[in-house]
């Protein structure tokens, strides 16, 4: 009995370890690995020499994912599908093939679930195509697809997708809101259509119930509006874009879209109606914007934002260093903007600025441009340390008119100087101030000048 | 060499385990071992009178605090992030879903493994004097392991673990005065949301188990000052009523230090008066006795390895259940409370106060106090018919409406057999 209990306990320590490590051997198994191996002998078939060929091979395996944190989604659809966004992938096998017709949604910036739908979280096929228990949001199929669009882009026509536009304008126009709830605006007879494209009923369902309610839906309160079948695909598409994630606000605040509300934070952020106007309203100072996209050829307004000397020598208009999707926000908000915008745009500001202040505006755009700002500070409080400099520190420039007159700071500037020293035995300071002359026109080193004036009066008052 | 062996002897300071001082010393000079009595009677260590249902409950707890350690690493207690720290779980962690179907399996078998014991103890009468205060600690284990369970299930933030925990604090609510005082006690709010979440979290990996820890402790000591292993002593040949005796006798003898040693120095237990209040092993039982190494030390350990392993077994076969994401609206029908509270919700169903507040009270306080009511000294099963029917229908009760309550109930808690599909209601 002794021994035998012994031997059990051994034999149950056994099976104890050979569960651990069949865990582990599942653990360690996943289909996407053996994905991701395929891929890259697809990828090594490309290569010519041998050692590239054997480092594509070596690529260790990993989990690849998209993070999308304000819309709380997590894709890892690009563990498996490897080749999205590879171009040379355009006759691979699935699941490498590359995407074609993305234009600006490239998978690693929007992910896929926002327009596909299935489970962005999950690692294995099933799963991940949402085909599974306790997974609202199966893949949508082809045929569908294109009422993604409508998630994000929900004001006027999406191009290519004209069942979006049919589909809320017979919604609009067929009395749905009778019954149905959108966005908190309807009648409470039917359900609440807000975020109905996020509940995936599969789009067949919603098509067949379209077209004959009951036959669904047995008992469905829902009269038969004798739609036709265009109509009832319209509908269908139109339902599948209703999403309670606030998806197209996301993606522009990430900035990832020239689109014109991105341009209008932009033209807002800028202070562009301090210098410019829309059809009258705003500032004299610079050119009028009104109608500024039918003068000008959107290839030169670009040129313009990038360099405005370059197009108009002596232009006063500072250099922004916009990037080029902002530049083309910024043209797409001129195209569309109205006298009236200008208007709401302006009562945001108290007035229009003077020519003094666009010179200490350039000024603060120079100072932040040319990397003033990395010593001497955002706000001019320098605190840099400098050892062996006095005071130990890049000095702060709040209070620099005290010491010198603007000339001499010019001068200073223009030329550059070597920091006086704490100890004069000590090392040299590691910071000094370089010169700019060759950098920066007179007029920019006048504007920093000015622009630092400005920041002494507000530091005396503060005293 | 003369290194390693200082170093062993420093560790290791028994004599060799082929003596019987070695087996003796390696219990008591062990603060983990020292529980056990250095022998035990085999008789007390047979598999048929305890079914080792302490030990597996014991091991299922230890279980249950690796593995929920390990789920810590991967938790964060918010709603959205708990739901997809349970997807990462199951998609990007290493052995993620096997982890987690250890825990949850252990879980429930806790849950099974607890009552079983529990019924285990009232059938041999093992409540009975010495052990009175021991039942009303395992009733208090009892509870708690119940209250973990319950805690730990809102965590995954699925569909059902937040109808379940709605539900559930919804049966607590009926009780007259503080129901709802309470509940909103326990969720930080008026339903359940992120100040749920956190409270659970909060009681699910700190405050219970530290209870549930502390209590086990009083448990085990009890256990070992009672008398040791309770054994159906009536059925011993030849043997007496088991009778221990606690504390001092009627008479007590003031204990004085012999006037023989006078430079002798004298421990704690030789002043104490009186009999000691464990068992005893009179001449006649020293025969059956034996050194717990290995004799019970060998029998523990199988019983460890068995439960481990059919944890594992079950873990790597049955995954657990991860529902859609927790939608305040969108409510389940029926929306159904966790399994061991099934029958509490299936009496609520019936009369909210009688079912949900007068029912599990007097339940509670009848299994507290069963020892000092029960005042039957006997624990022969023959002496014992009327409280041993009671007993039985209560526990054939509560199962009969944990039954009904997960198989039978469908939409609208209507009496629906579970062989019988119900089409969803048109949404």
């Amino acid at each position: 009995m002794e021994r035998r209990l012994q031997q059990l306990f051994f034999a149950l320590s056994l099976l104890a370890l050979a569960l651990i490590l069949a865990a582990a051997w599942q653990a360690n198994t996943p289909s996407w690995k053996t994905y991701q191996r395929n891929f890259l002998q697809l990828e090594a078939q490309e290569e010519p020499n041998a050692i590239t060929k054997a480092a594509v091979l070596a690529t260790p395996p990993e989990i690849h994912q998209v993070l999308l944190p304000g819309l709380q989604r997590v894709d890892r659809c690009t563990t498996c599908h490897l080749g999205v966004e590879d171009p040379t992938m355009k006759n691979a096998p699935e699941p490498f093939r590359y995407h074609e017709n993305l234009g600006p949604h490239i998978p690693s910036k929007f992910g896929c679930t926002i327009c596909h739908g299935g489970q962005g979280l999950a690692t294995d096929k099933e799963s991940a195509h949402g085909k599974v228990d306790f997974w609202p949001n199966p893949l949508l199929s082809k045929d569908y697809i294109r009422a993604s669009c409508g998630r994000c882009h929900k004001e006027g026509e999406v191009p290519g997708v004209p069942e979006l536009t049919a589909g809320h304008r017979l919604f609009e126009t067929q009395g749905c809101r009778g019954c149905h709830k959108l966005d908190g605006v309807g009648g409470s007879i039917g359900p609440d259509l807000t975020g109905e494209g996020a509940n995936r009923r599969a789009p067949e369902w919603l098509e067949a119930h379209f077209l004959a309610p009951n036959a669904v839906s047995a008992g469905s309160a829902m009269p038969n509006f004798h739609f036709t079948k265009d109509q009832a695909r319209d509908l269908t598409y139109y339902m599948l874009s209703l999403t309670n994630e606030e998806m197209g606000s996301y993606f522009s605040s990430l900035r990832l879209i020239p689109s014109p509300e991105y341009g209008r934070q932009l033209f807002v952020e800028k202070n562009c109606i301090s210098c410019h106007a829309v059809g009258g309203v705003g500032a004299k100072t610079a050119p009028d914007l009104l109608g500024v996209t039918k003068r000008h050829s959107i290839e030169w307004l670009d040129e313009q934002l990038v360099n405005p000397e370059l197009v108009y020598p002596g232009s006063a208009m500072p250099e922004y260093d916009l990037e080029t999707n902002a530049r083309k926000a910024l043209v797409a908000y001129m195209s569309s903007a109205t006298p009236e915008d200008a208007q709401a745009v302006l009562s945001r500001r108290a007035r229009a600025m003077t020519t003094e202040e666009i010179a200490i505006e350039a000024g603060k755009q120079n100072f932040s441009r040319f990397g003033c700002v990395g010593c001497h500070g955002t706000e001019l409080q320098g605190g840099v340390a400098n050892p062996n400099a006095q005071g130990g520190e890049v000095p702060s420039l709040l209070h620099v008119s005290d010491d010198y007159t603007k000339d001499e700071v010019i001068a200073i500037i223009r030329n550059g100087r070597v920091p006086p020293l704490d100890n004069t035995a000590g090392p040299t300071p590691p910071l000094y101030m370089p010169s700019w002359k060759n950098v920066l026109s007179d007029e920019d080193i006048n504007r920093i000048a000015d622009y630092l004036w400005s920041k002494q009066q507000k530091a005396k008052d503060a005293w | 060499m003369n290194l390693i062996r200082e170093i062993w002897q420093s560790i290791v300071r028994r004599d060799p385990l082929s003596t019987d001082k070695g087996k003796s010393e390696l219990v008591f000079l062990n603060v983990w071992l020292h529980i056990h009595p250095a022998k035990v009677k085999k008789e007390n260590m047979k598999f048929r009178h305890t079914f080792y249902l302490g030990f597996i409950t014991f091991f299922l707890f230890l279980i249950l605090l690796t593995t929920g350690i390990a789920l810590m690493v991967y938790y964060r207690p918010y709603p959205a992030q708990a739901y997809q720290d349970m997807k990462d779980l199951q998609f990007a962690v290493f052995m993620g879903t096997f982890l987690r179907n250890m825990h949850r399996w252990a879980a429930h078998g806790m849950v099974i493994c607890v009552f079983l014991h529990m019924c285990r103890v009232f059938y041999t009468g093992s409540y009975k004097k010495p052990r009175q205060f021991n039942w009303v600690i395992g009733v208090l284990l009892l509870l708690l392991t119940l209250s973990l369970s319950f805690t730990g299930y809102l965590l995954p933030w699925d569909q059902l673990a937040y109808w379940a925990i709605t539900v559930g604090t919804n049966i607590g609510s009926y009780a007259p005065l503080i129901g709802g005082q309470l509940r909103e006690l326990l969720l930080g709010g008026h339903s359940v949301g992120e100040g749920a979440l956190i409270r659970f979290y909060v009681l699910h990996v700190a405050v219970l188990p530290a209870a549930m820890i502390l209590l086990t402790i009083v448990h085990f000591w009890r256990v070992r000052k009672d008398g040791g292993l309770s054994r159906p002593v009536w059925k011993l040949k030849g043997k007496k009523e088991e009778l221990v005796v606690i504390g001092a006798p009627a008479v007590a003898v003031p204990m004085q230090a012999s006037a023989t040693s006078k430079d002798k120095t004298y421990g704690l237990m030789e002043v104490v008066s009186g009999k000691p209040i464990f068992e005893t092993v009179t001449p006649e039982e020293e025969e059956d006795t034996v050194f717990s190494y290995p004799y019970a030390f060998v029998r523990e350990a199988v019983v460890l390895m068995a439960t481990v392993t059919t944890i594992m077994t079950m873990s790597l076969f049955l995954n657990a259940p991860l529902e859609e994401l927790a939608n305040p609206a969108k409510t389940p029908n029926p929306a159904k409370a966790p399994w061991y509270f099934l029958g509490l919700q299936e009496l609520v169903s019936h009369s909210a106060f009688l079912g949900g507040v007068v029912a599990p009270a007097l339940m509670v306080l009848a299994l507290l106090a069963i020892p000092y009511l029960d005042r039957n000294p006997s624990r022969r099963p023959g002496d014992r018919k009327l409280i041993l029917w009671l007993f039985t229908i209560f526990v054939v009760a509560n199962l009969a409406l944990i039954i009904v309550g997960t198989f039978f109930r469908g939409p609208g808690w209507a009496l629906v057999p579970p062989w019988v599909h119900v089409v969803g209601g048109a949404e």
